[in-house]
C-alpha cells in the first residue's frame, strides 16, 4: 500500500494484525469484541472523553499526574493515591517498553522485586499483560489514560485499549522526533496509523477512546507555532482513521500573554483546518503541560514553577494541565510528592479559572501571530506532500519545514534556534529553513535584537544556552551571570 | 598539552537530548575531540567509539531512572575490550527517584566509574576535575 494520509482499509488493518500481537505472548490475550463489551459496561465516570467533555463544559480545567512504577500493585495503589485530587489519571509506560525491548522490560520487573521498588520509568504494560492493565482499569476510580513516548506503540494500544484504558497519548511525529535517535518517519507515521484506526474501530463499535498527540516535543524552547503545526497535523491523520475524540497539546513556554495566545490559538486553528480539510463531529479539547524544562532542586521553588504552570493552564482556559512535581529535578516522583503538585495545582487552578474573559483582547496580537505562523507552515507542509499530510510531513521534516529545537532524532534538521525575547516569549533567533514571511521574520529579529542590547551582548548560542536553565536557576529569561 | 578525545552519550533507551547537546558545544569549546554518540547508546557502542577514536575518556549520561540497571558492567566490559586505562564519568539522574547523592555516588564508584555528577554539577567544575584526571592519566603513562 502507498504511504499516504487515508483510512487503513479493514482487509489491511487485519493482515497486519496477526505480527503486531505476536510481537509479544501477551498479544494473543488481546480480543476486540470483549475489549467493546467491557467498554460499553464502564461506568461514566471512567471514561475519558465524558470527563473532557464535562470539564470543557463546566469550565473547569482537569488535573492529571504523571504516574507509573514497574509492579502492579505498587502501581494501583500509587494511582489510587493520586485519585484523591487529580480528575483523571495516568498510567506512565517505562522507557524499555517504549523501544520495544520488553525483554529489557522482564530484567527491570524482575530486578524491581527483588530490589522492593521499581528500577523503571514507569508500568511496563506489555509485559504485564492485559489481566494486569483491566484491573488498573477496575480498581482506579477515574479515567486512566495511557502516557508513554513510543514511536512503535501498536501492541501496546492493542493490549491497553482493550484492556478498558479510554484515552492514548502519542502521535507519528511527537513520539518519534523528540523521542527516538533513528526511527523513519513515514515508519512512526504509518504504526500510528495503525493505532489511530484501532481507535476508529473501537469509535465504529460504539467505544469513544480519546486521542491526545504529545504537544510538548523535546519541551525545549518550543516555539508555539512549530507545536501547532505538528498537533494539527497530526489530528489531521487521526481524524482520517475515525479518530473523535481528540486533546491537542501544548508545553508551557513561560510569558503569560504568549501561553495564553498560545491555548486560544490551537483551539481556533484545529477547528479552521479539521473544518478546511472536510471533517466535522468530532470533540476537541486542550491540554497545557506544566514547565517541561529543568526545574529548581529546591522545592519551595519547584511549587512556584508548578502555581505559575497551573495558574496559565487556568487562565488560558484550557481543559487539562499535566502536573509537574516538587521532585521535578531529581527525576521519577514518590507517591506523596506527585500528590502535592497536583494539590498546588488544584487550589491555583479554581482560584483563576473564572477570570479567563478579560486576558483575552489583551492577547490578541499575539494571538493573530502565531496564527499567521502557523498558517504559513501548513500551507507549505500540504504544498511539500502535494496535498497529501502523511507525505507531507516527512517531506517537511526532511527540507527543515518542520523542525523541532533540540530534538534527538536524526530525521530532525535541528537548524530552527529558538531564543527568549526581553520579557521571556520564545522567539526566533536562527529561522534554519522554516518558510516564514519577511515581516514575521522582521518581529523575531526585533524582538531578539530588543533583548540583545538590554542585555549588551549580541544574540548567540550562549544565550540560547542560559535560556535553558534559567527556570531551573530562579529566572525567566537567561542573563548574563 | 595534547588534544584529548572525549567520547559522549546517553546510554541506554534514554532519549533525553538538550543536555547531551549541550555538552557536545560546552567539551569542544573547551578544547576536546568531541565524539558525541547522542541519545540511546550502547554500552558495546560506546566501546566501539573510544576504541576507533583513541578516546581517554568516556562521559556516560542517563536522566531517566534506569541508569542503575544501564550503567552497570560498564568498566568490566572495557577492560574485557582492551581498554584498561579509559576513565569513566557518569552524570544524571542516576536512579529512580529522589536519591541521596552520596549513596549514589558510592554505588556508581563501586560499579567502577571515576566520577559521579549529578544533574546541578557546574560544567566548568567537571571541566576542571577532567582536565586533572586526563594529566594524572598521561603522567601514569
Amino acid at each position: 500500500m502507498d504511504f499516504e494520509n487515508k483510512r487503513i482499509p479493514d482487509e489491511r488493518f487485519d493482515a497486519l494484525r496477526p505480527e503486531v500481537l505476536g510481537a509479544w505472548p501477551t498479544g494473543r490475550e488481546v480480543d476486540f469484541d470483549e475489549g467493546v463489551a467491557f467498554h460499553h459496561a464502564l461506568p461514566e465516570d471512567k471514561r475519558f472523553p465524558v470527563a473532557l467533555d464535562r470539564a470543557d463544559a463546566e469550565r473547569r480545567v482537569l488535573l492529571q499526574p504523571r504516574a507509573g512504577v514497574a509492579l502492579l500493585e505498587e502501581h494501583i495503589a500509587l494511582l489510587q493515591l493520586l485519585a484523591q485530587e487529580a480528575d483523571v489519571l495516568p498510567t506512565t509506560i517505562d522507557a524499555y517498553t517504549r523501544q520495544n525491548r520488553y525483554e529489557e522490560a522482564q530484567k527491570g520487573i524482575d530486578k524491581s522485586r527483588q530490589a522492593g521498588h521499581s528500577l523503571l520509568n514507569g508500568f511496563p504494560a506489555v509485559n504485564h499483560g492485559l489481566g494486569a492493565c483491566r484491573e488498573i482499569i477496575e480498581r482506579v476510580p477515574k479515567p486512566v489514560q495511557v502516557r508513554h513516548g513510543t514511536p512503535d506503540a501498536r501492541l501496546l494500544a492493542e493490549l491497553t485499549l482493550a484492556a478498558g484504558f479510554t484515552s492514548y497519548e502519542g502521535g507519528g511525529i511527537s513520539y518519534n522526533i523528540p523521542y527516538t535517535k533513528k526511527v523513519p518517519l513515514q515508519k512512526s507515521i504509518e504504526d500510528w496509523q495503525y493505532v489511530d484506526r484501532l481507535v476508529g474501530r473501537y469509535e465504529a463499535a460504539g467505544v469513544r477512546i480519546n486521542r491526545e498527540p504529545f504537544g510538548p516535543l523535546s519541551g525545549t524552547l518550543v516555539p508555539p507555532f512549530m507545536s501547532h503545526a505538528i498537533a494539527i497535523i497530526e489530528g489531521l491523520l487521526a481524524l482520517e482513521q475515525g479518530v473523535r475524540s481528540l486533546t491537542l497539546g501544548y508545553g508551557q513556554a513561560g510569558n503569560l500573554m504568549q501561553d495564553v495566545a498560545a491555548i486560544h490559538s490551537l483551539r481556533q486553528l484545529a477547528r479552521q483546518w479539521f473544518e478546511a480539510e472536510g471533517y466535522g463531529d468530532y470533540q476537541l479539547s486542550t491540554v497545557f503541560h506544566q514547565w517541561m524544562g529543568g526545574f529548581p532542586e529546591n522545592e519551595s521553588k519547584a511549587f512556584a514553577v508548578i502555581t505559575w504552570g497551573g495558574a496559565v493552564a487556568a487562565l488560558a482556559g484550557a481543559t487539562k494541565v499535566i502536573v509537574k512535581t516538587p521532585h521535578e529535578a531529581s527525576g521519577i516522583p514518590t507517591g506523596e510528592a506527585n500528590l502535592q503538585g497536583v494539590m498546588a495545582t488544584s487550589q491555583i487552578t479554581s482560584m483563576l479559572v473564572d477570570q479567563q474573559a478579560s486576558l483575552v483582547a489583551l492577547v490578541q496580537p499575539e494571538i493573530e501571530r502565531i496564527k499567521r505562523e502557523v498558517n504559513t507552515v501548513l500551507r507549505a507542509v500540504k504544498t511539500a506532500g502535494e496535498g497529501d499530510w502523511a507525505k507531507g510531513a516527512v517531506r517537511a521534516f526532511a527540507a527543515g519545514i518542520l523542525d523541532v529545537p533540540f530534538a534527538p532524532s536524526v530525521h530532525n534538521k535541528g537548524k530552527l534556534l529558538p531564543v527568549r525575547d526581553n520579557e521571556g516569549a520564545i522567539r526566533l533567533f536562527d529561522f534554519g529553513a522554516v518558510p516564514l514571511d519577511m515581516d514575521t521574520r522582521a518581529f523575531h529579529a526585533a524582538k531578539v535584537k530588543e533583548r540583545a542590547i538590554a542585555e549588551g551582548r549580541e544574540p548567540c548560542f550562549q544565550m540560547v544556552i542560559d535560556d535553558i536553565y534559567s527556570i531551573s536557576k530562579g529566572r525567566l529569561v537567561g542573563r548574563p551571570r | 598539552m595534547s588534544t584529548h578525545t572525549i567520547v559522549l552519550g546517553v546510554i541506554g533507551a534514554d532519549c533525553h537530548a538538550v543536555g547531551n547537546k549541550i555538552l557536545e558545544a560546552f567539551f569542544t569549546r573547551a578544547g576536546y575531540r568531541v565524539v558525541n554518540l547522542g541519545v540511546m547508546v550502547s554500552q558495546d557502542e560506546f566501546i566501539d567509539a573510544a576504541i576507533e577514536t583513541g578516546a581517554a575518556a568516556i562521559l556516560v549520561s542517563s536522566l531517566y531512572g534506569h541508569g542503575e540497571i544501564d550503567c552497570a558492567g560498564l568498566r568490566d566490559r572495557c577492560l574485557e575490550r582492551g581498554l584498561d586505562r579509559i576513565l569513566l564519568y557518569v552524570g544524571g539522574n542516576l536512579v529512580v527517584g529522589k536519591a541521596d547523592l552520596a549513596a549514589t555516588r558510592e554505588k556508581f564508584l563501586a560499579m567502577g566509574y571515576d566520577r559521579v555528577f549529578p544533574p546541578s554539577v557546574e560544567l566548568d567544575e567537571v571541566a576542571v576535575l577532567l582536565r586533572q584526571d586526563l594529566a594524572a592519566k598521561d603522567e601514569g603513562r
